[in-house]
């Protein structure tokens, strides 16, 4: 074995063993509750504070980098500052709470981190880092700068035996011994598989190296501060806090001041003050002396051996003739800013200063210094005025604004303002880093979301005012309203009921009618209709007629009552109503009401307006097309032919069965679709046997309003997805198409679903089990069978349902399969693919029941076609 | 072909009470003894420290070279958490784990 490999084997042992101790103690770590947690950090905090003088003391003499006293303060920012911020947050068990969302954040330790600590901090950056790992329960391997190894472990050992007699897991924290080889062992560790994550807080290459190890890593970037004095500042005050601030530790903080933007109605009295307070303000010719001291002419970076040393030091290497002791030299940059040597991170007291005559010229001159080698880090502004800070932090890329303090002090967080306290400034991408935060705390806890199961709230809404019984045409005699517009269709008019509502209106009340509403009106109809009552301005529109004629008034109020909405905007499908893009109007300014004169749609008490487009249709639906009035006159029925009874009472019918099965069925829905499901088949049968009977037409009109407030509010299913987009496509009927699909959709929506429905509001699927109380509450019975489960007993009550549609259906001449609509067997079957594209797009599907795939859609289709035996 | 004969072995049941904070002299006596198979009861223990781990990682060599096994019975899920997040192999197994050398401790 040669040499080097037996120092490489020797190295890899002892990095090994490092991590080892690491990955036990973060192992052991993951028992500790929080009160044992913050005991530990409350003794290492404690421990910093009494050794923070010391500690500062060795830094200064290892590395002759800053002022003892700063690194003092450093210190206790990296402590006592911390503690504060952090002692009563919780991070163990249940971190945060969110009562609202229905969630929790739990806390994950990130396991065994390997920390940097540079040279320019040494003991703060341990100090601080070792406290951070304690209250996350991670554990810590630090490799320190070899320049500062000494006091950097120092502060390691300090903190650890504190933690240790407080309770902490052994090898907690351990650290690089000072070695030739420290620099080849942090690489050992930056690479080890059993190392989480890397906390890069040093020079750019360790944090490059940190980067490139293929760990998650969090980094810092350069900094490069651009401090803008505006005209509105506190030119004083600002002289005295920027001095602070870049003389700290003699300039080696990276958020600290480079260079300043000075507006020129302040900039004589700002360079005095600083003349006044003992700064040097550096002639043209000393500028160049300088830079050519501090600047390496070959790189054109920084001379790193003047980092942090005092700035009389540097004016007598510069050559500069200065005796009285000075705090530091200003370097007016002059020429052009973004050439300048000096517009670089000078860490050292000379700061660089440009003079401007607006606020544009400001910030530009801010963004030449920040774009050179500081983006994302820190920047300073001076300024009284609100909109001019909001500007600057809006152009400016810095991970910290510092606005009106020190920009140094103020962005390790804590003492000037309220950041988070941190030695470890990330620079968000700009820096190459993935936060901008101060780092701390926060960034060391793998957060683990725990989201209970939203909670779904479903509400009721209907009609306000319903008349009810026959006769209650009457109402309209009361009815408050100066100018009223009907909507009508010519059936209506010839059957004598547009007469029986005009001579009810009051005296007082101006008339028009439209009654030339068609069975199936599109947008232009809605349009031509619209621009007939922005003449006659009235306050009422009554719908009188069947589903379309109310259906089209509904849309004509809304776009009467709002011109500016777009139909294309409002007809946007949505998967959830509670998640939908759009907006509709809050409040309409039109009174509607709405007489149907078929028991069909129910339109009069739904949500749901349906457009034709095309070969489609178009469905609005939302709270604001409730109408306000609804009447349901049994009288207006009487006269309806049997084949348009049996139609509408199908429709009808179908609402029921699928607002029951829904996946939107409340209790208050399914009181209602059950009803109207045993009104239809008590009521239809004697209706068609007795057309003129009112009591039967009364109960028959009912059953379709308390189908309509039931699919209102839990809508349809996959039945009226296929019956849609048949009807649009043959031109059938709503009710006839609907008929058509019944005795499959019921069967396919009652077996056990291939896919079920993914939507919180239906935690259980019960549609078998619903249709199967369906078939009781309408008085169906099946034989008891001795040993037969409930499920099968359903299943045969099931089958009775379907047995009583198909009973029903024939009994009212209704088509029970596409054959009988007479459309030819090879036009369907050619039709069938775009009959599935569309009714799978159809917003009806969405609350079915079961899951409806594409091809059973195609399926459900093809078994549609040939006429039906009794099941 | 003949059933290899099978060598009786005693079972030697341990309960770990409380806190295993460091080596359990009793357990290692038992070990000791030899031709034992040894089954440890986790289900009292409440809080493993590093040196309960390293004792435990320890004996799980030494049973193994004496050629006693050692399994893990009713290990509670803070103290599995603590196994899982050691990266030790000869605990997992102690578990009942499969082995997972591919991921085990590097170091
Ligand atoms: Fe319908």
């Amino acid at each position: 074995m040669t040499v080097s490999s037996e120092q490489e084997l020797m190295l890899t042992q002892r990095a090994n063993h490092l991590v080892r101790q690491a990955r036990l103690a973060a192992a052991v770590f993951t028992q500790y509750s929080q009160e044992k947690v913050d005991k530990i950090v409350r003794a290492m905090t404690a421990a910093a504070i009494e050794n923070a003088g010391k500690l500062a003391l060795m830094a200064h003499q290892e590395t002759r980098m800053g002022v003892t006293e700063d690194k003092i303060l450093k210190n206790l920012v990296a402590s006592e500052f911390l503690y504060h911020q952090i002692k009563d947050k919780r991070s163990v068990g249940v971190t945060r709470e969110f009562p609202d969302l229905n969630m929790v954040e739990v806390a994950e330790p990130m396991g065994v981190i390997f920390a940097l600590a540079p040279v320019t901090n040494p003991t703060s950056t341990v100090i601080f880092k070792s406290i951070c790992c304690a209250k996350t329960r991670n554990t810590v391997i630090f490799s320190a700068h070899l320049m500062a190894a000494e006091s950097s472990n120092y502060a390691a050992k300090i903190m650890y035996e504190a933690a240790l007699a407080a309770g902490a897991p052994k090898g907690f924290i351990t650290w690089v011994d000072k070695s030739s080889r420290l620099r080849r062992t942090s690489e050992l560790l930056m690479s080890h598989p059993e190392v989480d994550l890397i906390f890069a807080t040093g020079g750019t290459q360790m944090v490059k190296a940190a980067y490139s190890s293929g760990k998650p890593a969090l980094g810092v970037g350069p900094g490069n501060t651009p401090v803008y004095v505006h005209k509105s500042a506190n030119v004083l005050s600002a002289a005295m806090d920027i001095i602070i601030s870049k003389t700290f530790d003699n300039g080696t903080e990276c958020p600290s001041e480079q260079t300043l933007v000075i507006d020129r109605e302040v900039s004589e009295q700002l360079l005095n003050e600083f003349k006044r307070l003992g700064c040097h303000l550096c002639t043209q010719e000393e500028v160049e002396k300088v830079s050519d001291l501090i600047i390496d002419s070959r790189s054109g970076g920084i001379n790193y051996k003047l980092v942090g040393q005092p700035a009389n030091l540097i004016a007598d290497q510069a050559g500069l003739n200065i005796t009285q002791p000075i705090k530091m030299l200003l370097c007016p940059l002059n020429g052009e800013l973004r050439h300048h040597k000096l517009a670089i991170e000078k860490l050292m007291p000379v700061l660089g200063y440009v003079i401007v005559d607006s606020v544009n010229e400001g910030i530009n001159k801010a963004l030449d210094i920040n774009y050179a080698g500081g983006t994302g880090h820190t920047a300073g502004i001076f300024c009284e005025d609100d909109d001019v800070i909001e500007r600057f932090s809006d152009a400016i890329n810095a991970g910290r604004i510092i606005v009106n303090s020190p920009a140094s002090i103020g962005g390790l967080g804590g003492v000037y303002n309220h950041l988070n306290t941190t030695l470890s400034f990330g620079c968000g991408t700009g820096g190459g880093n993935i936060t901008t935060d101060n780092v701390g705390i926060k960034n060391l806890i793998n957060f683990k979301r725990v989201p209970r199961r939203r909670n779904y709230v479903i509400s009721f809404q209907t009609t306000k005012n319903i008349y009810i019984n026959p006769g209650s045409i009457d109402h309209l005699k009361s009815l408050k309203c100066q100018s009223a517009f009907i909507i009508t269709s010519r059936s209506a008019s010839r059957r004598g009921h547009l007469a029986q509502v005009t001579e009810r209106l009051p005296q007082d009340c101006h008339v028009d009618v439209f009654s030339d509403m068609g069975p199936e009106p599109d947008f232009a109809m809605i349009q031509r209709v619209v621009a007939a009552m922005r003449h006659s301005q009235p306050d009422t529109v009554i719908a009188l007629g069947g589903g379309s004629v109310l259906d089209a008034a509904k849309i004509v109020r809304l776009f009467y009552d709002y011109p500016e909405l777009k139909i294309s905007e409002i007809a946007v499908n949505f998967l959830d109503f509670h998640h939908r893009m759009i907006e509709f109007p809050k409040d309409m300014k039109t009174q509607l009401v709405a007489i149907p004169t078929t028991s069909g749609t129910g339109s009069e008490v739904t949500p749901f307006a349906v457009l034709k487009d095309g070969h489609r249709k178009i469905s609005l639906i939302d709270e604001c097309l409730l109408p306000d009035v609804a009447i349901i006159d049994a009288h207006l029925t009487r006269s309806l032919p049997p084949d348009i009874t049996g139609d509408t009472a199908f429709d009808a019918l179908t609402h029921a069965l699928e607002a029951l099965v829904s996946t939107f069925s409340s209790d208050y829905t399914d009181g209602l679709a059950l009803e109207a499901l045993r009104l239809i088949f008590e009521s239809l049968p004697e209706t068609l046997k007795n057309p003129n009977n009112v009591l039967y037409r009364h109960k028959l009109h009912n059953a379709a309003t308390l189908a309509g407030m039931a699919i209102g509010n839990a809508s349809v299913g996959v039945n009226h997805a296929l019956a849609h987009a048949l009807g649009a496509r043959f031109d059938i009927p709503h009710g006839r198409a609907n008929g058509a699909f019944l005795l499959s959709t019921i069967e396919y929506n009652a077996q056990i679903p291939s896919k079920f429905v993914s939507i919180p509001c239906y935690p259980l699927w019960v549609a078998d089990r619903k249709y199967a109380r369906a078939a009781q509450f309408i008085g169906l019975t099946v034989e008891p069978i001795e040993g037969e489960t409930e499920e099968a007993k359903g299943l045969r009550l099931v089958h009775k349902l379907r047995q009583a549609v198909y009973d029903l259906a024939k009994l009212a001449k209704q088509p029970l399969s596409i054959a009988e609509l007479g459309i030819p067997l090879e036009t369907y079957m050619a039709a069938i693919p775009e009959l599935t594209e569309i009714a799978f797009s159809d917003m009806s599907i969405r609350t079915n029941p079961r899951y409806t795939l594409a091809p059973e859609v195609a399926q459900l289709f093809a078994n549609a076609y040939t006429p039906r035996e009794r099941p | 072909m003949a059933e290899p004969t099978k060598e009786t072995r005693k079972l030697e049941k341990i309960r770990i009470l409380g806190e295993l904070e460091r080596g359990l002299d009793d357990v290692d006596k038992v070990l000791a003894t030899g031709k034992t198979d040894i089954e440890l009861d986790f289900s009292a223990c409440t809080f493993i420290s590093v040196d309960g781990l390293e004792w435990l990682e320890e004996f799980l060599l030494r049973a193994d070279s004496l050629k006693s096994s050692v399994k893990f019975v009713n290990v509670q899920s803070p103290v599995y958490k603590v196994f899982k997040v050691a990266h030790i192999d000869s605990l997992m197994r102690a578990c009942g784990s499969p082995s997972q050398d591919a991921q085990g401790l590097v170091c």
